[in-house]
């Protein structure tokens, strides 16, 4: 099959355009020589089979940062007989040197000039002949956004993936080596080629600008906007939340239970409360992932991202974080997983695993049910916020805490330095491949993980055969007995460190965890924990799960993203460590002062 | 020598050079902070990061990060 590489710049509309030409068929998958997956889709070109791969965006073909070494090793590994290069129109100064990159490579190149209304009304006009003859390839001008010009576009691209032929990779090896003279040939065809008014203003954006980015709303907006997209997400997540919740239990109730006159005990116990418990799991977070990456879809696209970036760096730069990294640490007050996907958007390697360590001590929303119950229990009303509140501020001291230790380790030598594009409304259409996209991957990636810890810690609470579940004889309860040297000096019972392991799996279950371990409810409930714990032992139980780790989705959520076992290790060491440590010297100093 | 983070908002000036080492030099380069090519400050304050214009394409950057940006009144 002959294979069409899309290749550009950020903000050009690659993705756009990548969108337009294959449809929704896109799926993400793996590459020879790449260490990240790429979007790439079949598509029919003139009764040709064509595969066409959407590389990440880059300034430099022969630059070092991440995105540029996998366009490269994507090249030299694999072999391609078109590309298509996107430029932006009104960028043409400052794209074409890349472009005429891609010319030198000995593929069949075909440049696609981009965003073609824009640069009209900006009053640029661009001698497409001319350009062509300069760049020896065919040139296009399109809007991938409203389909000018498309038709050509393909057209065109038929016609030459028919007859092009791959460039052996030993060549394009060889070819992949910087060339200085670039510039001074761009510069000279840009002279040629291209008039633009000598200062472009852009007057929209600049206007729109004057207002988010001012100095004293600014922050004040960008806090608007995260409570806005927080409220979207979350609010109206939560309700999609329970319906799916509603539907599993409905198909459990209806289809699944009477199985267990049929099914022997342990297969049954396995199907139901292990595997259907585990899909139920993964399923609680479709509703969220597809919401959160809806509303990041419209923050990014629209160019807002770039400016939440601006405005917060003076404190995020202290930290070894970016602007970006504080939207998503925002974002992880709700749920972690789709802030840790989040971050993404930071190409470069460092920052985003700093990222990655910190978003996990944002207080999610399924831990707050927790410390709900338990203040609600074991505290007078007047006590209980102050105690929640307490909480919030551990959250964000062991988020500043992770970065101040790490930040030295993982700091990238890459300078901080963003594009600020145009503001543009966002496409529907981006905005629902993007839900789409982000959720196929989790989906794909992963629930394995997730459904075959959510089976083991339901084998550990409820065998060997003849245990109570989640009571006294379980695995899970010697592994609590085993604990005890570890958990006493913490204050936490044997009986509470079942309720942590169920923790580990999902937080939403801890109280449910309670409840079916003690077969207490409601009053009766709260004077079990009131047994268990008083005021002090409450507080340092809550400290530790607020830190020990967020739950199972989490975790393999940052082996997913990451791709290295040894930087999910280190998460879940240092907040397994931390988790202990605070609730040691918190639990023994208020012992010792006599609380 | 001044730098670009010595400029104030709606100066200009032409790039004359980059003090970086080769990777982080080629990859300012990259963004379009090129010798030759003039730059205007269109935000900056005291703590945060700037907003340059190159051309075309506006950048925000970090003052440290501007400060390696060598520049003079005239090409």
């Amino acid at each position: 099959m002959k294979r069409l590489a899309i290749v550009g710049m950020p903000n050009t509309g690659k993705s756009t355009f990548f969108n337009r030409i294959t449809g929704s068929s896109s799926r993400v998958g793996n590459w020879p020589g790449v260490t990240i997956d790429l979007l790439s889709a079949h598509i029919v070109l003139g009764g040709e089979a064509v595969e066409v791969i959407d590389l990440p965006g880059i300034y430099d073909l022969h630059g070092f940062s991440e995105d540029e070494q996998i366009v490269r090793n994507f090249l030299e590994n694999n072999p391609v007989e078109l590309i298509g290069v996107i430029l932006n129109a009104s960028q043409l100064d400052h794209q074409l040197p890349l472009a005429l990159q891609f010319c030198k490579l000995g593929i069949q190149p075909l440049i696609l000039i981009n965003m073609i209304d824009e640069a009209y009304q900006l009053g640029i006009h661009i001698d497409v002949e001319a350009l062509a003859d300069g760049l020896h390839c065919p040139v296009l001008l399109m809007s991938a956004r409203h389909g000018t010009g498309f038709n050509e576009v393909r057209e065109t691209l038929t016609r030459y993936i028919s007859e092009a032929r791959p460039k052996p990779l030993d060549d394009m090896r060889n070819c992949l080596h910087a060339d200085d003279a670039i510039v001074q040939q761009s510069d000279a065809l840009i002279d040629r080629c291209v008039s633009a008014p000598s200062t472009l203003v852009r007057k929209i954006t600049e206007r729109i600008d004057r207002v988010l980015l001012h100095p004293w709303l600014g922050l004040p907006l960008f806090f608007a906007v995260m409570f806005l997209m927080f409220q979207v997400v979350y609010t109206l997540g939560g309700p999609l939340q329970d319906a799916v919740a509603f539907v599993l239990e409905a198909f459990k109730n209806s289809a699944l239970i009477p199985l267990e006159n049929v099914l022997s005990p342990v297969l049954y116990g396995f199907l139901i409360d292990g595997l259907y418990d585990g899909i139920g799991t993964v399923a609680s977070f479709v509703p969220v992932i597809i919401l959160f990456f809806f509303m990041m879809a419209i923050v990014e696209d629209s160019g807002y991202l770039a400016r939440a970036a601006f405005l917060t760096d003076s404190l995020m730069a202290r930290m070894g974080l970016d602007g970006r990294g504080f939207v998503m640490i925002l974002m992880g007050f709700g749920c972690n997983v789709p802030a840790l996907m989040g971050t993404r958007v930071m190409r470069s390697r460092g920052l985003r695993w700093l990222t990655m360590l910190v978003v996990p001590f944002s207080l999610c929303s399924a831990r707050l049910q927790v410390f709900v119950f338990i203040t609600t229990a074991l505290f007078s009303p007047r006590q209980a916020p102050v105690v929640l509140f307490f909480m919030y501020l551990a959250s964000f001291a062991a988020a500043f805490l992770t970065a101040a230790v790490f930040g030295n380790r993982l700091r990238s030598d890459e300078p901080f330095v963003l594009e600020l594009p145009p503001y543009r409304a966002p496409l529907l259409q981006q905005v629902l491949l993007r839900g789409w996209h982000e959720i196929s991957h989790f989906l794909r990636r992963a629930s394995t993980f997730i459904i075959s810890g959510v089976v083991l810690v339901w084998l550990l609470t409820h065998y060997p055969e003849g245990s109570t579940p989640g009571g006294a004889g379980t695995w899970a309860s010697m592994l609590g007995e085993w604990l005890k040297p570890v958990l006493d000096p913490i204050g936490i019972s044997a009986a509470m460190a079942v309720v942590l392991l169920f923790g580990f799996v999902a937080k939403e279950i801890v109280i449910g965890a309670i409840v079916a371990m003690t077969g207490l409810e409601g009053t009766a409930l709260n004077g079990y924990l009131a047994t268990q714990m008083d005021i002090i032992q409450a507080i340092s139980f809550m400290l530790f799960v607020l830190l020990y780790t967020p739950c199972l989705s989490t975790l393999a959520t940052q082996l997913t993203e990451s791709r290295s076992w040894k930087f999910t290790g280190i998460s879940l060491a240092w907040s397994l460590s931390l988790a202990w440590v605070v609730s040691f010297v918190f639990y023994q100093g208020a012992r010792t002062l006599g609380y | 020598m001044i730098n670009l983070s010595n400029l104030g908002i709606g100066d200009r000036a032409f790039i004359t050079g980059i003090h970086a080492p080769d990777g982080m030099r080629q990859r300012l380069q990259s963004m379009g902070l090129r010798t030759g090519r003039e730059a205007e400050v269109i935000r900056s304050s005291r703590l945060g990061p700037m907003q340059i214009r190159v051309g075309s394409i506006h950048l925000i950057m970090r003052r440290c990060d501007a400060a390696r940006v060598i520049i003079s009144a005239d090409r």
